[in-house]
């Protein structure tokens, strides 16, 4: 080759090289296992349905560090080992970027193992267990209120009223079992007797027994730390064996749209606590709100609006420290001081959340309010609850 | 090369793969081929009772679990290292046997497993009630510990176990006599056996890997809770593990845990709204056109030995 | 925590129980008639109470039907599914080992759930047509459970007097004694496990219906109800039809007791620990031997 042609091949390579973008760095991946089936199904449903909203409205906005957010999601069935060995394929098969915690307190504790392991920040926007929190983890982020206090404004309420004692049954599971010790120590604490307790098995679906024994306690106060399925069925057979305690609240369940759905005029004045409300005045609370009505033709349960939160919180933090490190970006999360959608977030040294409120709501003809902590409420409660045969 | 020769060298050179495979692997791979590991160990178990006796335990799991708690008791309260406290499973599981077995392995086919059946839900409800000592609902944590290389080690460990223990039994007068019992009880009694001991024997002999390997499994997920552990899916998997490869054999069950195993893999993640009609479409499947499994079927058509 | 027990909480927990226990007859006497006549343990018996009650839950959402009067539609389409997976599958195991039959109806079990779960998803749907209880001295019968405990108690019946008195009936009952001698005596065999399983299948559809107005409706609902039918005939003597009525009575007293006495938690276990018992001490159930 001549000389010639040989400098206008070079100069002609070193145009096309010049000229090649520089390859855009991918999306950022954002690894999680939901159950999206099994006894979970509803609530990791919402919860799923948090982080594809967070998604749709990170990359509204330009993304997180000029880079797209994508979602990488798996079904956990619901089953701790199955999310466990989830997590461990997201991080280290699909090399996600960063990791999202999954529903429930216990397959939470199962997965912290492994995001610990290989030193990922995990922010578990549905762990509510103080438990989770406590066992020198570092990377562990919580964002809801724990599980001891959910029904904190049951008690506070009935402690004002002069009501004198509780009844407090659980789900034999984790989360609510903390809820229910947490309950009874508050009502220690209030100066409230704890009459009667007693735990029943997942699943389980006649109350009858629990509930005579319950009525012959005569407690003033009905606290049921619940999932689901069994709040309604224990609200439903409450009715048929006229239990007619002054108050009865429940921990998951009082606050789901369905419950009211289901169960019709037999929901009202029953307590339910919530993390979360459209109504709070919270910012951003209202435009979340709508956008989720607006993408899923239904009303936003606490566990969409923390499942946002948390992804929210999670680019926030990335945001912050600049860059994916887990280690920049857990100092970030630990510093981090805000109020979200969601509502106030600080964490202590252990991820663990100290700042959150939840509120405790009421269903009063059909519709859930507001009635406690004062400073959040919109309405009045309606005490004492008249008993079943006398509506 | 003989043909014993050259097989004996084929799973040497597996043997020896499988033992590198965690310095290459990915902590998924690691930890997806423990699993396998687990479930060669489980079902090669359960074939050891209802493959070679015909003695279909329903209930498998619930050795499982008492070894998973029983290990996790042990490590969580009494400080034990895991090993010894996997072995301690594989006792429980075995001490578990012993208490079923002599009320149960007197009853009649399907009463036996119904009755099966009944023993895992109990478990759990046991499980459930003392929570003093094994955490009950909430679940119990062991101390975190970062083994996932060691146990899977020792699975792949006990998973060989007990694949050279069916191969022991079905090549000696224990496990033909178990056979027997199979083909026709009434005859074996009359030809002398002492049913009910071989019908024990086997059973213990049963429970011991699965209470090892519930040991094992419950250090590598660091966290139990009594839903998680005995599952009645767990001892169906089992059996269709077995059923497909082929009932009674030694590598049947090894090769009906492999592939469903990869299955499940494959599917599960791909189909999250379908998989259970896969699954109960393939258990149809298997039931109706191959009750022999894939060895069952080979052995008939090209005369293999029977202690494949 | 202990409380005080009354004769009220003991009348009252007897009488949840013979409710429950009612129901509880009447679904399993479905099983039994499997079982009895064609030795197959029926493991998808659960999903077909399930599928009935989302026909009683379509129904109603959709058309404002009465529930209860959606019980022969429910009962008539399940009898059809319950026929077409007799004749498609399960008369292929109906000669094989009980494993077969066990793995094959689990294998069709979990595919209805997979299904359901497809058709209606996992949200809870409930039928809220009756609710509140009626007062007897200090005992509140719960009206739901009161109704179907009624239709429960009269379909059964129903059940017995068509086993006892019609052609197919005695039909149906000879083959469960002797599937050769049935033969030999010109009974057509295959039509008659064809109808068993139809007729059972309806029988666990009513159950579908009935407990459709009283507990939250969802896929998984039916697994429960196949182990405590399972323990019903096992209790009442497998083949033995007036043995699933007993049965189902006496397993409503003994889980509700066990929830009086102990705790919930304990309920099933000692419901199951009774199966064991009565298993090892009169295997043949407690009426004794294959009566039909």
């Amino acid at each position: 080759m001549t000389p010639r042609a040989l400098t206008a091949l070079l100069i002609a390579l070193i145009l096309v090289t010049g000229s090649l973008p520089v390859a855009a760095q991918g999306p950022i991946r954002i690894g999680a296992s939901l159950s999206l089936t099994g006894t979970y199904a509803q609530p990791g449903r919402y919860q799923h349905e948090g982080y594809q909203l967070c998604q749709k409205d990170l990359n509204a906005k330009g993304g997180v560090l000029n880079r797209p957010v994508e979602f990488v999601v798996y079904d956990d069935q619901s089953n701790p080992a199955t999310g466990v060995r989830l997590y461990e394929k997201l991080i280290t098969e699909d090399k996600v970027d960063g990791v999202m915690g999954p529903y429930s307190s216990a397959i939470s504790e199962a997965v912290a193992n492994v995001t610990e392991k290989y030193h990922k920040v995990n922010v578990s926007p549905l762990a509510a267990t103080t438990s989770i929190f406590r066992k020198g983890r570092k990377y562990m982020f919580m964002v809801i209120s724990p599980a001891e206090v959910y029904l904190e404004g049951l008690i506070d309420i009935a402690a004002k009223r002069g009501l004198k004692t509780v009844a407090i049954i659980n789900e034999d599971t984790l989360f609510p079992k903390t809820s229910a010790q947490g309950t009874a120590e508050l009502a220690k604490k209030a100066g409230l007797q704890v009459v009667f307790t007693e735990a029943y098995p997942k699943g389980n679906q006649d109350f009858s027994a629990l509930l005579t024994k319950l009525k012959a306690a005569n407690a003033d106060v009905l606290a049921a730390a619940t999932y689901f399925d069994d709040a309604v069925a224990i609200a439903r057979q409450m009715k048929e064996l006229s239990v007619n305690p002054k108050m009865f609240g429940v921990t998951v369940g009082g606050d789901i749209p369905k419950f009211q759905e289901l169960l019709k005029a037999t929901a009202d004045y029953i307590y339910g606590s919530s993390q979360w409300e459209a109504s709070l005045p919270y910012p951003g609370a209202r435009e979340f709100h709508d956008a989720y009505v607006k993408q899923f033709s239904q009303e936003p349960s606490y566990h969409s609006a923390a499942g946002y939160a948390g992804c929210m919180l999670y680019a926030e933090g990335v945001k912050k420290a600049g860059s994916l490190d887990a280690d920049k970006v857990r100092e970030a999360l630990l510093a981090l001081k805000t109020r979200t959608m969601f509502g106030d977030y600080q964490v202590d040294k252990d991820g663990f959340q100290v700042a959150h409120k939840m509120v405790l709501l009421q269903w009063q003809d059909g519709k859930r309010v507001v009635v406690w902590p004062d400073d959040l409420a919109n309405a009045k409660p309606r005490f004492p609850t008249p008993p079943w045969n006398a509506r | 090369m003989t043909r014993v020769g050259a097989a004996v060298a084929v799973l040497l050179v597996v043997l020896a793969a499988l033992a590198a495979y965690p310095l290459v692997g990915t902590g998924y791979g690691v930890r997806a081929m423990l699993q396998l590991f687990m479930w060669i160990a489980l079902a090669a178990s359960w074939n050891l009772i209802s493959g070679l006796t015909g003695y279909v335990s329903f209930g498998h799991v619930a050795f499982f679990g008492a070894g998973a708690y029983a290990t996790g008791i042990l490590v969580s309260t009494a400080g034990w290292p895991w090993p010894p406290a996997a072995l301690a499973g594989g006792v429980a599981g075995a001490a578990l046997a012993f208490l079923i077995g002599v009320p149960c392995l007197r009853l009649k086919g399907p009463y036996f497993a119904i009755a099966m059946l009944g023993l895992n839900e109990v478990l759990r409800a046991l499980i459930s009630y003392f929570e003093g000592l094994t955490g009950g609902g909430n679940g119990l944590s062991l101390p975190t510990l970062q083994a996932t290389t060691p146990v899977y080690y020792a699975m792949g460990l006990t998973a060989l176990l007990v694949v050279a223990l069916t191969h022991a039994v079905i090549t000696s007068r224990f496990g033909l006599r178990l056979m027997t019992i199979r083909e026709d009880e009434v005859a074996a009694e009359a030809m002398g056996i002492d049913t009910f001991r071989h019908k024990l024997y086997a059973f213990l002999l049963s429970a011991v890997g699965p209470g090892i390997v519930g040991g094992l499994a419950a250090r590598d997920q660091g966290y139990i809770e009594p839903m998680s552990v005995f599952p009645l899916a767990t001892t169906i998997t089992m059996i269709v593990m077995v059923l497909f490869g082929g009932k009674g054999t030694v590598w049947g069950p090894v090769l009906g845990a492999v592939v469903l195993f990869v299955f499940q893999e494959a599917v599960w993640a791909r189909f999250i709204y379908l998989h259970q009609l896969l699954f109960g479409a393939i258990i149809v499947a298997v039931v109706l056109l191959m009750p022999r499994g894939v060895l069952g079927l080979l052995q008939m058509r090209y005369r293999l030995p029977r202690t494949i | 925590m202990a409380v005080a027990l009354t004769p009220a909480m003991l009348g009252q927990v007897v009488v949840s129980g013979l409710l429950a226990g009612a129901l509880y007859a009447m679904v399993a006497l479905g099983l039994a008639l499997i079982f009895g006549v064609m030795r197959v343990i029926n493991i998808a018996h659960g999903p077909m109470l399930m599928l009935g009650a989302y026909t009683t839950w379509l129904l109603f959402d959709r058309f404002g039907m009465n529930p209860y009067l959606t019980l022969p539609v429910s009962a008539a389409a399940m009898f059809v599914l319950g026929a077409l997976l007799q004749r498609t599958l399960v008369f292929r195991v109906v000669d094989a080992p009980e494993l077969s039959s066990l793995l094959l109806t689990f294998g069709v079990s979990i595919a209805l759930v997979n299904v359901a779960q497809l058709l209606f998803t996992s949200d809870l749907r409930s039928v809220e047509f009756l609710t509140g209880s009626i007062a007897l001295g200090p005992i509140a019968i719960s009206k739901s459970r009161a109704i179907a405990c009624a239709f429960a108690a009269a379909i059964t019946g129903l059940a017995f007097l068509f086993l006892q008195h019609t052609k197919l009936g005695k039909a149906i009952r000879a083959t469960s004694q002797s599937r050769e001698v049935a033969l030999v005596c010109g009974i057509d065999v295959q039509r008659i496990h064809l109808i068993a399983f139809g007729l059972a299948s309806a029988l666990a559809a009513c159950g579908g219906t009935l407990v459709a107005v009283m507990v939250a409706i969802q896929p998984e609902m039916g697994q429960i109800w196949t182990f405590k039918s399972f323990l019903v005939i096992v209790l009442g003597g497998a083949g033995n039809y007036p043995g699933a009525l007993l049965g189902g009575l006496l397993l409503g007293l003994v889980e509700q007791l066990a929830s009086l006495f102990l705790t919930t938690q304990l309920s099933e276990a000692v419901a199951y620990v009774l199966l064991v018992l009565a298993l090892l001490v009169r295997p043949s159930g407690l009426l004794g031997g294959r009566q039909t």
